[in-house]
């Protein structure tokens, strides 16, 4: 759907090019740039789960039918509610929530496992290489949403099945970042002097190959993590990722769209803060990997 | 796969050792058996994640009235009390023989609903990367003559926003703007090929462009950023320029082909992402294609036809990532003449 | 320069890039509340049904949209729900009109003998099939025997001892136990539809399936399954002026949604069963909205097997914790009337109010609670897949829980549900009960009778009295015994009931027919609409 994987490191190869130019640029510019985005992602993960604790906001499910489908800006429910009469606003702090939870676990585990069978088969070549690399490869072979589907179906939908699933998507990906960029680290000088001075493997990978491919990773991370958003809200569209009636962006479009004609805010509402997330995850990363020069 | 991991062309990759004579065809043999296992592989790993849903079939075919002497009769019919290995080996001799199973809905040969179902999807994403493309390439052509223009800066907005935005809001929104407000497309519904061409086009350009917008973005960034790191560092195109050759024969002739490089592989690993993508778009626009099969599928718990789908979808997208790979090794001379780089 | 213009650029570029999407979404948001009535006020039939034209009928995708196993009656396990396209293609033995009057279509009458054990059908003579092979009492009973045959979980369920044609235009059917509702019960039967034997055991049933020959109004031109049916007008049909339709087409669209901007578009002209109440209010600015006579009840299943619905009083506190009306009134407009028992307005036998029903009663349904324990344990509570039924079923969840019970949601597609109520795991379940006839269809039995899968109730003083009922000839008889039933079922607390539901047919202002323009008595949820009086007016 989104970005794919090699493309994202070779778009971010090409940064020099650009950032060369940016440097001639003010430098308030690209802070702002970074700190934009970030500021707003910042801000709406501190209002989806610190406003709820702090303020009292109507509850995403359990609503009284009697408020069922009020229009937004009704007094007490500012984007108004839905059909069945849960606050509107209610349910997006929670579903972005949702959304932030599984993103970050998704990303989490795709580092951490896919970043270490990636640095491992770079790193030792080979037939670990070999064997790392054929796994990767069925798996990113694995159309995702369909695996993501299946998962869900049979196990019943729920939160933890919607981070398994999507696990299987961002495992192989990040893993075959991990490779290429510890390939690309192993050939350096400063590797082969690591080497020669006697230092054993895991403290190279530890002190040299691992700071060092930090900053690609975490730029890929930033916009995998918006696709992983994406992706749950696709399952939860689908029926088979958040289960009704608790909150999630996806659902709510999909709930939305039944009655898009009639109430079209049930569905631009949640749009719009998937979209604005997602794009500042991508500006974020943009921005940070200008910022490295990667 | 190799080439496509490694950052430039010929990257240092476990096959640098390159013998005498005819690199590209040891290089294809190479990468033909690696992808055997992964072929394996996947199908193997369909078989284990289907075999796993819960729910028994015999029973769940036979409906609600069945005895358990019929539930029995019919598992013994199906194969499904073997074991597990045993299963798996029918499917797979049957794989290869071309039989992929029957649906349990309707009895119909798997191979023949998805002969009805592929091409429907095949045309969708062939129209969605053509447009995608085509367009991309237009506007990195642009940018590359104007760099860091207005058509640049468009550029670049254009495709923030096409890598953010979800596909399934932006077919919602295509079909109420271009088709309930302004009807211009079909909201829903597909017209073969055979029936009218020009309605055939039609009824695929809003699914086609709800798919084609993040690829059009993401091919739009990298094209960009290829083009123009060609145009700074590379030194023929330096030297072309200092030799006074006007702008556009520079971009058509030469950084343009070269950036088109990475982009045939990206194509190829493209195709699993877009297979997910129309599991989502088919059904809101209902067309009959392979994703809207595989929804109803699982919604019906008919197992065989879930199996075939994402078998044929795996396996497609296992040879098109080994065609890149052989189209990429094969267009780069560095790799084709056996030159080592790291 | 700090406000160098490439800075400028970048803000204005980020900015502008959010804004424009932004705005292209709202200006869709706001056109769409200046709701455009565009067509004009012109009555409607007001010219009369004209001969000609092609229209277009939009279905949805899960329910009447899905024929993934064909059309062949003693195959399509999606008979009942498919039953506009079955009833195109092969027309059926009787129709139920305006009113509920039984009209002869293929048969032109019938009596019910020996005590209800012997069913005669008299078969309309001089029709043929669409391959131009004969329509006679043969072929019907052929059908028939080949439908009770058949594995499908469709086959009808009378208890039949012999099929047999004393003529060429007659076909009696005896029957093992009597039954007075035989004829009510052909209307969802799959024995309503008639299919060629020729064509069968010429084509064989895969091919048949998928091309099927009927007697019908209209004859098949193409068919993919579950997506689109294009149906031509039967030059032979038996009936002089009629079908008045040149061209029908089925298409499945993913809902009401989808079917209002399809119509909206132009892309069709009917669409069956809208159930969302806003679509419904929007739809009748543009569109001749019909609501049909309401004889599908919404009901609460509760599984007596098992813990804890086998304690009465558990059962006792849900109808206790139930407050139907706000639900009515703010979700569905008060577009259904409110029902305590199995039968609607638009059905026979219809009683809106049960004596001892238990109604809303919070602080009963407290004490309740707490004397079954049901406060203790958390309840499954299923439905199927679609806004009704869930909204019902969430609505319900939020009214249990202020008074201590505690329920979760699962929402299954068709298969899923079907396989829950076999495993016999379920708890609790948002479904239908009830047709035009009790005994007809998703009836009575089917929810509350102990040899139904989908039955909940395990009791034999019930499943005597619902034989009973479905045995006698005399009407009156009969809505007697089903008012001994539901006054049962309320007295045992077997299950809630809820509304009586009635689909809203859409169409454009300028297509008239009974179903369309004139509201129909539901047979299984929906009507059957009778295609070959569907005719444009101008």
């Amino acid at each position: 759907m989104a970005a794919s994987l090699p493309d994202l490191l070779l778009t971010a190869e090409k940064a020099p090019a650009d950032s060369a130019r940016a440097r001639g640029q003010a430098g308030w510019a690209r802070s702002l740039r970074l700190w934009l985005p970030a500021g707003f992602l910042i801000l709406l993960a501190a209002a989806c789960f610190l406003w709820p604790q702090v303020y009292p906001v109507p509850k995403p499910v359990g609503g009284s039918v009697l408020n069922a489908g009020l229009p937004p800006l009704s007094p007490g429910h500012i984007f108004g509610t839905d059909p069945v009469g849960n606050d509107v606003f209610s349910r997006i702090l929670y579903g972005g929530q949702v959304s932030f939870e599984v993103g970050f676990a998704v990303t989490a585990i795709g580092l951490a496992v896919g970043g270490s069978l990636g640095v491992t088969a770079g790193y030792w070549g080979g037939a670990v290489d070999a064997i790392i690399s054929r796994v990767l490869d069925v798996l990113i072979a694995f159309p995702a949403l369909v695996l993501a589907l299946a998962i869900a179906e049979g196990l019943g939908p729920s939160e933890l099945h919607v981070i398994w699933a999507l696990s299987v998507f961002s495992i192989p990906a990040t893993g075959r970042i991990a490779r290429s960029a510890t390939l690309a680290l192993r050939e350096q000088t400063f590797m082969l002097a690591a080497r020669l001075s006697g230092t054993r493997g895991p403290r190279i990978l530890l002190r040299h190959v691992i700071p060092n491919i930090v900053p690609q990773l975490m730029t890929f991370s930033l916009l995998g993590f918006g696709v992983v958003i994406i992706l749950e809200g696709a399952l939860s569209y689908l029926g088979l990722g958040i289960p009704l009636p608790e909150a999630s962006w996806g659902s709510m479009i999909a709930q939305g769209q039944q009655t898009l004609t009639a109430s079209p805010d049930l569905v631009l509402i949640p749009s719009a803060f998937l979209f604005a997330t997602v794009m500042s995850l991508n500006l974020v990363g943009d921005a940070l990997r200008e910022r490295w020069a990667i | 796969m190799a080439a496509a991991e490694g950052l430039r062309p010929g990257a240092g990759t476990e096959f640098t050792r390159r013998a005498p004579g005819s690199p590209t065809l040891r290089l294809a043999g190479r990468r033909l058996l690696a992808a055997i296992p992964v072929l394996w592989g996947v199908t193997f790993l369909t078989y284990v994640v289907m075999n796993l849903l819960p729910g028994d079939t015999a029973q769940l075919l036979l409906g609600a009235n069945a005895t358990p002497a019929e539930i029995h009769q019919l598992s013994v019919e199906l194969h499904l009390n073997e074991p597990f290995w045993v299963r798996y080996g029918n499917w797979l001799g049957g794989v290869f023989h071309g039989s992929l199973g029957t649906s349990l809905q309707n009895g119909e040969n798997v191979t023949t609903i998805l002969g009805a179902r592929l091409p429907v999807t095949a045309e969708l994403l062939l129209y969605a990367f053509v447009v995608s493309l085509v367009l991309a390439v237009g506007l990195a052509a642009l940018v590359a003559r104007w760099p860091h223009g207005i058509m640049d800066r468009l550029s670049l907005v254009i495709s923030m926003m096409g890598l953010s935005v979800a596909p399934y809001v932006l077919a919602l929104v295509l079909i109420y703007l271009f088709a309930v407000k302004v009807q211009w497309f079909p909201a829903i519904g597909y017209t073969s090929p055979s029936v009218s061409l020009v309605e055939n086009i039609k009824s695929l350009t809003l699914p086609a462009i709800a798919i084609g917008l993040p690829l059009f973005a993401v091919y739009t960034r990298l094209l960009r950023a290829d083009i123009l790191e060609q145009l700074q560092r590379e030194d023929y195109i330096v030297t072309a320029r200092a030799k006074g050759v006007r702008p556009w024969p520079i971009v058509l002739r030469h950084a343009l082909p070269n950036s088109m490089f990475g982009l045939i592989t990206l194509v190829a690993l493209n195709l699993g992402t877009l297979i997910g993508a129309t599991v989502i778009i088919e059904p809101i626009f209902s067309l009959p294609g392979a994703g809207d099969i595989l929804v109803q599928s699982i919604n019906d718990h008919d197992v065989p036809v879930i199996e075939g789908i994402v078998v044929v979808f795996a396996v497609v997208v296992v040879v098109a990532n080994l065609l890149a790979d052989l189209l990429y090794a094969a267009l780069d001379p560095r790799i084709r003449y056996g030159r080592v780089a790291s | 320069m700090w406000f160098g213009s490439t800075g400028r650029k970048r803000i204005r570029r980020i900015c502008l890039g959010g804004s424009a999407v932004l705005l292209a979404l709202t200006a869709a948001a706001c056109s769409s509340a200046s709701s455009s009535s565009s067509t004009s006020a012109s009555t409607q039939a007001s010219t009369g049904p004209h001969a000609g034209g092609s229209l277009t009928v939009f279905e949805w995708n899960g329910y009447s949209g899905d024929w993934p196993a064909g059309l062949d009656p003693a195959t399509n396990i999606n008979g009942a729900a498919t039953q506009s396209q079955m009833d195109a293609v092969y027309g059926e033995l009787f129709e139920l009109g305006p009113n509920g009057a039984i009209v002869p279509d293929l048969a032109t009458g019938y009596s019910i003998t020996n005590g209800g054990k012997t069913v005669t059908l008299d078969i309309r003579q001089g029709v043929t099939f669409t391959d131009g092979t004969a329509f006679n009492a043969t072929a019907v009973a052929w059908n028939i025997q080949r439908d009770l045959k058949s594995s499908c979980t469709c086959k009808p369920t009378w208890q039949v001892t012999s099929v047999t044609t004393p003529s060429p235009s007659t076909v009696q059917i005896n029957l093992a136990l009597p039954d007075g509702a035989f004829i009510d019960q052909i209307f969802d039967s799959i024995a309503d539809w008639i299919a060629s034997p020729t064509a069968v055991q010429k084509m064989g049933e895969k091919a048949f399936a998928v091309n099927p020959v009927g007697a019908g109004p209209f004859e098949v031109v193409s068919d993919t399954l579950s997506s689109v049916l294009v149906l031509k007008k039967n030059p032979g049909y038996w009936q002089k002026g009629r079908p008045y339709l040149d061209n029908l087409t089925f298409k499945t669209v993913g809902g009401d949604e989808a079917a209002y901007e399809a119509m909206l578009a132009g892309e069709g002209q009917v669409y069956e069963g809208m159930s969302t109440p806003s679509l419904i209010k929007q739809a009748a600015s543009h569109f001749n909205v019909v609501n049909e006579s309401p004889s599908t009840v919404y009901d609460l299943q509760l599984n007596t097997l098992t813990p804890p619905f086998n304690n009465a009083k558990a059962r006792q506190a849900i109808y206790a914790a139930t407050n139907i009306q706000p639900i009515l009134s703010h979700i569905f407009a008060n577009a259904y009337p409110i029902a305590q028992g199995f039968t609607g307005p638009g059905g026979i036998c219809n009683e809106p109010t049960v004596p001892g029903y238990q109604g809303y009663d919070p602080t009963l349904a407290k004490t309740l609670v707490q004397q079954s324990g049901l406060g203790n344990v958390t309840i499954k509570l299923g439905t199927i897949q679609n806004p009704v039924a869930e909204e019902t079923t969430e609505a319900l969840q939020t009214e249990w829980a202020s008074v201590g019970i505690h329920a979760t949601i699962a929402d299954y597609p068709l298969a899923t549900l079907i396989a829950q109520f076999v495993s016999g795991k379920w708890q609790s379940m948002v479904q239908t009960a009830g047709a035009w006839d009790p005994a007809g269809g998703v009836g009575v039995g089917f929810r509350f009778e102990s040899t139904s899968p989908f039955s909940g109730v395990h009791n034999t003083t019930l499943n005597n009295l619902l034989n009973q009922a479905q045995a006698v000839t005399g009407l009156s008889q009969r809505c007697a015994l089903y008012n001994q039933a539901a006054a049962y079922i309320a007295k045992n607390y077997y299950g809630p009931f809820y509304f009586a539901y009635a689909p809203a047919n859409v169409a454009v202002k300028n297509v008239v027919g009974p179903g369309i323009t004139e509201p129909l008595p539901t047979v299984v949820v929906q009507p059957a609409i009778l295609w070959e009086d569907v005719a444009y007016t101008s």
